[in-house]
């Protein structure tokens, strides 16, 4: 399949070729934007009660610059060398992350919520030489560091970089009312002495030597993943990459995005590869605020957010923006200021996609990635061509089809197994050469989604491959049933896997999380039997309070799978508690 | 506020200094000034947009605060306190017409919060009922009290100066949300200081007027607790019952119990200390506005007790009526 019908159907201001990129790695990027931008704010944290500090462009490229030399001068690093970077959204974050990448070393972004054996697993299959954590979590590292290859350890604190007052009271809180700062162990640095070391020895030439050699080939990042195989391993992704999607990206958005006023809101983490290509880097090189915020859950979290900063941009994922409009302060006043929404992560359900424009009057569009794409590969466009219920056209620059279990490319209309190829996908997996075998071959990247092309050249994901359902041979695609069922009301949101049944090998199970008003099992059922075939129909419901969610808010199918296998009848209400 | 005409009674059995010493003066009213600009710091024009498209709530609120909470104080008067001679009675009475009258407090979205009520609703029943009240409060305290004072036709309320004394107050409110609007850094800590110093409120009550003012306690009549005790506890029951009659949400009806029963005291004593400044009787006045504050807390937190504990489960089959 070498035409590209989805050419026809780019935005008139959207070029479908990216041409030559002039910057070379990150730190180029983050130069760029602070010599345009310097005295504008670039990034605002903000807390659930309203209380923010801010970060100007300026302040992030120096500060950013004396971790780089803390890391290189003080610790000793060398190019290359892993720094894993464990934290919520704060405004330490850009600071570190920029650091890393202008040490020239590799940044290995961690959940914060990771057990001592995740935490362990990452540290030491990257092999991170230092790790900046948030405090809060610290108190996991005394089992932790001995099996990894960690030397250095800075501590960050939610409030930095706040005004000292505000910092003060926000300290204050977590010691004496929350009580969760615990005592940590095990030897560490803050990231104000850290800093302060770094700025009294830098200079702009050892800084600059920092960067020799470091090209767009040259890897930025591990990106942890499970990719299609579930084994958790770093995806390489390299400077270009991540320049290369920055850019795809922004000028897929064409004129939506405005370089210098953009506002948007960071309610999924920085450590996942949405955020941080879409909004760490994305909004940074168009000169946006950013307004982070450190938990996006309960949703009133970010009443204060929306209420004190005129909002533009929302990036999000299907369960947040159905849970920010369940929020009766959003529905009554939607922020007057949007322009436009992204959605990536899990499908965007269209039921969701719909009240959100009706709500907000603001297009909202789902766009297509992995971690592995550094995440970008589809985007629908801004200019009302895009089609809900597809992950829209392929960015520029980026080839993207479907094949067959034979490897051959299927025609229209037909499903397949997604593959893409463009300046964005990753070199490969760290140090797994038989996993990277298995992802990329001759360059695509094979993706382990099942999804079809239409006449126009828009992608719509059928399904994620290990996430079928095969009822007595035919195939349940999961999204089509939660869809169906999404749209009863009383359901609030809907998991649906597939459990071993006798008869028909695997029988479809939905797991519903209903509001006050919860529809009966056989309501839920004879409301499927309306639109789908008898196979497709769930044999059983469960009610649950929870549905096991990844950080970023995407339903974990694998999860329910397990508690289906492992508990047929058992609720998994704790299990998934203790997931989100 | 001085000069305008009080009540004269014949016979004083406190004075002024012995019960509220000026120092304790200042410091309260200081201290309501806080909690009102700390009111105000959590405020947007977008949570009077809110109200506006949602009134239910505020409606069924505002009978509540200014129907039944009046109500019940003239109710507990009569019970109670007039069983008491006049000279003692009438000015305890009238400081608990007043407490009935004034609008609810800020550590109700406080209760709200731990019995898992609606704290949007309470928050905003509160802005509401204080600024109702420059118009509600001396309404029904006029009202009540020419139903009550028929014995002393000299009495006249200050309802001058309790307008005058709620429009002061709604000073820090407005100053609170503009603050906030210019540096939500500043609201977010005023906010968080409103909520301690409303129950420093409390603390100080306890640690230092109680047991000075010990021997006045002791000898204050049982009838005058049950005023004091009754006025919180039986308006959280009726406005409970009530709004569970017909149909609120019980996470709803929860929050409304408390925003009806808890009263703002700090606000109740602030009018008393600034409008009967000079006042012989201002002791007396002053009586149950102070054990109410006194038992409220203990009344509310019993009260959010058995909330927590109520039927958790039942309400999973109650519609949201919201």
């Amino acid at each position: 399949m070498t035409e590209r019908p989805w050419l026809a159907h780019y935005p008139a201001d959207v070029s479908p070729e990216l041409g030559d990129v002039t910057l070379p790695h990150l730190p180029a990027l983050v130069s760029a934007a602070t010599a345009t931008y310097a005295d504008t704010i670039a990034f605002t944290q903000c807390m659930p009660n309203g209380m923010n500090g801010s970060l100007t462009y300026a302040q992030v490229d120096a500060l950013s610059d004396d971790f780089a030399a803390y890391l290189r001068e003080v610790v000793g690093l060398n190019q290359g060398d892993r720094v894993a970077v464990q934290m919520p959204n704060c405004l330490s974050y850009p600071v570190v992350a920029f650091g890393v990448f202008k040490a020239g070393c590799i940044l290995v972004n961690t959940n914060p919520l990771y057990t001592a054996t995740e935490m362990t697993h990452q540290f030491a299959d990257s092999g991170a030489r230092a790790l900046v954590i948030i405090d809060m979590f610290a108190d996991r590292l005394p089992q932790v560091l001995p099996k990894t290859s960690i030397e250095t350890v800075v501590t960050v604190r939610i409030s930095e970089f706040f005004p000292p007052v505000i910092a003060g009271v926000i300290r204050g809180v977590q010691k004496v009312w929350n009580r969760s700062l615990p005592t940590i162990t095990v030897n560490h640095t803050s990231l104000r002495s850290t800093l302060a070391a770094g700025r009294s020895r830098k200079n702009a030439a050892a800084a600059r030597s920092y960067l020799d050699g470091i090209d767009a080939n040259t890897v930025a990042a591990l990106q942890y993943t499970g990719g299609t195989t579930g084994v958790s391993k770093g995806a390489m992704l390299t400077h270009g990459n991540l320049v290369a999607n920055t850019l795809q990206m922004i000028s897929m958005c064409g004129t939506y995005m405005r370089p210098g006023v953009e506002i948007v809101l960071t309610a999924l983490p920085l450590y996942h590869i949405f955020a941080f290509t879409v909004n760490l880097l994305g909004f940074f090189h168009i000169g946006a605020r950013n307004i982070l915020v450190p938990t996006p859950r309960p949703p009133s979290n970010l009443k204060r957010a929306f209420e004190n900063y005129k909002i533009t941009w929302v990036s999000g994922v299907n369960t947040l923006f159905n849970a920010l409009m369940n929020e009766r302060w959003f529905a009554d006043s939607p922020p007057k200021h949007l322009r436009a929404s992204a959605a990536g992560g899990m499908s965007l359900h269209m039921s969701v996609a719909s009240r959100w424009r009706e709500m907000t009057g603001t297009p909202i569009v789902e766009g297509y990635g992995l971690t592995e794409s550094s995440p970008v590969l589809t985007f629908n466009p801004l200019d009302g061509m895009g089609k809900d219920g597809t992950i829209g056209i392929p960015v520029p620059s980026t080839e993207v089809r479907c094949i067959d279990d034979a490897g051959l490319p299927v025609g229209v209309g037909t499903p397949g197994e997604l593959l893409a190829r463009g300046p964005q996908v990753m070199l490969g997996y760290w140090q797994r050469p038989d996993e990277t075998a298995l992802a990329l071959v001759d360059g695509w990247l094979h993706t382990g989604d099942i999804a079809e092309m239409d006449a126009d050249g828009y992608f719509t994901i059928v399904d994620r491959k290990k996430d079928m359902i095969l009822v007595s041979g035919f195939n349940v695609y999961p999204n089509e049933v939660e869809e169906r069922i999404a749209s009863l009301a009383g359901v609030i949101e809907v998991g649906v896997v597939g459990i071993p049944d006798e008869k028909a090998g695997e029988a479809v199970r939905a797991y519903i999380v209903a509001d006050l008003t919860p529809p009966t099992e056989a309501q839920v059922i004879a409301h499927c039997r309306e639109t789908l075939a008898a196979y497709k129909v769930p044999k059983s419901v469960r009610f649950i309070d929870e549905l096991p969610k990844s950080p970023i808010g995407k339903i974990l199918r694998r999860e329910l799978r397990a508690d289906a296998v492992t508990s047929p009848t058992a609720s998994i209400e704790t299990q998934g508690r203790e997931l989100s | 506020m001085i000069g305008a005409p009080l009540i004269v009674l014949t016979q004083t059995v406190v004075n002024e200094q012995d019960v509220v010493t000026p120092f304790e003066q200042n410091l309260l009213v200081g201290l309501v000034f806080v909690i009102m600009f700390g009111l105000g710091a959590g405020l947007t024009p977008r949570d009077f947009r809110l109200a506006i498209r949602r009134p239910w709530g505020l409606i069924i609120g505002w009978v509540t605060q200014f129907g039944i909470m009046p109500l019940l104080a003239f109710l507990l008067i009569i019970g109670f306190l007039w069983q008491l001679p006049r000279e003692y009675a009438a000015p305890v009475a009238l400081g608990a017409l007043l407490m009935g009258c004034v609008p609810a407090g800020t550590t109700s979205n406080i209760f709200t919060y731990f019995s898992k009520g609606n704290l949007a609703l309470s928050v905003i029943m509160t802005t509401n009922s204080t600024l109702w009240a420059l118009v509600m409060t001396p309404l029904v305290l006029v009202l009540y009290g020419r139903l009550l004072f028929t014995e002393e036709s000299d009495l006249q309320i200050p309802t001058t100066n309790i307008v005058i004394t709620l429009v002061i107050l709604l000073v820090p409110v407005v100053l609170g949300m503009t603050v906030r609007r210019y540096s939500a850094n500043i609201g977010a800590v005023m906010e968080l200081m409103g909520g301690f110093f409303g129950l420093f409120f409390i603390v100080f009550l306890m640690a230092t007027w109680v047991p000075r003012n010990w021997a006045l306690l002791a000898g204050t009549p049982w009838q005058t607790y049950v005023v004091a005790i009754g006025l919180g506890l039986f308006g959280i029951a009726i406005a409970y019952l009530l709004t569970r009659a017909i149909r609120l949400h019980p996470m709803n009806a929860r929050t409304i119990a408390l925003e009806t029963g808890i009263q703002n005291g700090p606000l109740a004593i602030a009018i008393v200390l600034l409008t009967f400044n000079g006042n012989p009787d201002i002791g007396l006045i002053l009586i149950v506005p102070a054990l109410y504050s006194l038992f409220i807390v203990i009344v509310a937190t019993f009260v959010t007790f058995a909330f927590r504990r109520a039927n958790l489960a039942a309400e999973q089959k109650i519609p949201s009526l919201l």
